[in-house]
């Protein structure tokens, strides 16, 4: 990949932004985070017709190989579209598809600095008395965007989906990628994924906007614990309201290690929170069928993540990390739901 | 090898994670930390992979052989790891083929046989978990 500069991000937004004058990019460093995309902040400086400006701005931009089937114009139109519906999110400023001038596409995003994503630093001690209050922002949150009526949202670039489809389209989608990043057999995934086929879920009791990966690490939340944005929407898609909360609820993504989903809250208390938010219903037999299909999901990601690692020219660390971290705690918690561990 | 090698690399992995990765920043500092981790696995998996593997695949061989699964089954009479890993990848496809053949009947022999394998599939979960999990 070419190195990203001051001097080449510079060069583009002159030639991008022609009203633009004493262009100044600095302290451009990439930050730990996502396994799917390069993540970078830099303070941008420049004038225009309207005064001198001084920005703080996260880049992202597209690998060559991914973990996750998605892209720069993707996300950026999630972001776009759920901006000013109540969501708290970056507001989004530049996207660029030409992957000509940064050997990748690349999305320029309001940077929201001074806050924490850290989903191990909540873990610690002296976070304990402010997880009821991240679990209230982050469980509320997501009701509130499964209540969103998707008519009001400009969601026309992604994939078509309805109440009575959205369950065999998702299980159909990563049971594709799977076989796609196949790097050898699972018999307790596979095992899970015919158990599915033949216990269809009810339908969606409605069509909302799934953000795709909504878990601690995913959102900012300041010193006292409360929620402050919403990142990382490079797989939301239409779907079932359910999904999401189950995702939030993955066994293999709650750092505490205990009972506490997302390392946040134990699950009921998730449970009341979401329903609170989103005035909807639970259907206890379609929230563990939604469980499960997040742990095929996960599986499917983390093989990917295997797959590219090994095609890669530079392979990333956290591709193989995740793998060696996850795809047997992935295979232990399918057992678990399944009443099999 | 001598110091013996778990213990050599849950040395580098502490002075990884204790010694120099608080030293970076930012990206770099995530990946000496997600290294760290890694070699804490590899100093885990290092002494207890070859008799894990030896284990499964004779759980599995027995399996398929109850289910008339006919093929190449293999016999681990090659130790080393990489050996043992190809083998038991072929014996969890196999078994997979299996599994699914299974729940297709509903004979006594195939409930017995769809329990044993749940019991090996939980078995080999249980024996590949590594102490730095979630779950």
């Amino acid at each position: 990949m070419k190195p990203l500069t001051d001097q080449l991000l510079i060069a583009y937004l002159t030639a991008r932004m022609p009203d633009w004058r004493n262009i100044t990019v600095s302290d451009l460093h990439r930050l730990p985070m996502g396994a799917s995309r390069e993540t970078f902040r830099f303070d941008l400086g420049y004038d225009d017709g309207t005064g001198s400006h001084a920005d703080k701005v996260i880049l992202r931009r597209d690998p060559p190989a991914s973990n996750v089937d998605s892209d720069r114009q993707h996300e950026y139109n999630a972001y776009k579209a759920v901006y000013g519906h109540g969501i708290p999110v970056p507001r989004m400023l530049l996207l660029e598809e030409d992957p000509a001038h940064f050997d990748g596409a690349i999305s320029l995003a309001e940077d929201l600095r001074g806050y924490h994503n850290s989903e191990y630093q909540i873990q610690q001690p002296e976070w304990q008395d402010r997880l009821p209050r991240l679990a209230e922002g982050m469980w509320t949150a997501m009701g509130q965007l499964a209540a969103l009526p998707v008519e009001t949202l400009d969601l026309a670039f992604m994939k078509p989906s309805a109440p009575e489809t959205t369950a065999m389209q998702e299980l159909n989608y990563w049971e594709a990628t799977l076989d796609k990043a196949d790097i050898g057999a699972e018999p307790i995934t596979r095992a899970a994924i015919r158990w599915m086929r033949r216990n269809p879920p009810p339908p969606a009791q409605k069509l909302a906007m799934v953000h795709g990966d909504f878990r601690a690490g995913n959102f900012l939340y300041d010193d006292s614990g409360a929620l402050v944005a919403v990142l990382d929407w490079e797989m939301a898609h239409l779907g079932d309201p359910l999904e999401d909360l189950a995702w939030s609820l993955a066994r293999v993504l709650s750092f505490g290690k205990d009972d506490r989903r997302s390392g946040v809250a134990p699950r009921e208390e998730a449970l009341r929170i979401w329903q609170a938010a989103s005035g909807l219903a639970i259907n206890p037999e379609a929230l563990h069928w939604w469980e499960l299909m997040m742990c095929i999901k996960g599986q499917a990601i983390w093989n990917a993540g295997v797959a590219a690692w090994q095609k890669s020219d530079e392979p990333q660390v956290i591709h193989a990390y995740a793998a060696w971290w996850l795809r047997n705690a992935q295979d232990r918690a399918i057992l678990e739901l399944m009443g099999k561990l | 090898m001598k110091p013996s090698i778990p213990a050599a690399v849950a040395n580098l992995a502490a002075l990884l994670r204790d010694d120099i990765a608080p030293n970076l920043t930012g990206f770099r500092a995530g990946n000496a930390a997600m290294s760290a981790a890694m070699l804490d696995m590899v100093a885990e998996e290092w002494d207890r992979a070859a008799s894990r593997l030896v284990a499964e695949n004779a759980t599995l061989r027995a399996l398929l052989v109850r289910g008339s699964v006919t093929g190449d089954l293999g016999d681990d009479s090659d130790l080393r790891v990489s050996a043992l890993e190809a083998g038991n990848e072929n014996l969890r496809a196999l078994l997979t083929g299996l599994h699914a053949a299974v729940e297709e009947r509903s004979d006594a022999e195939a409930k017995s046989l769809d329990d044993a394998i749940w019991n090996a599939l939980r078995a080999s979960v249980e024996n590949r978990r590594i102490a730095s999990a979630n779950f």
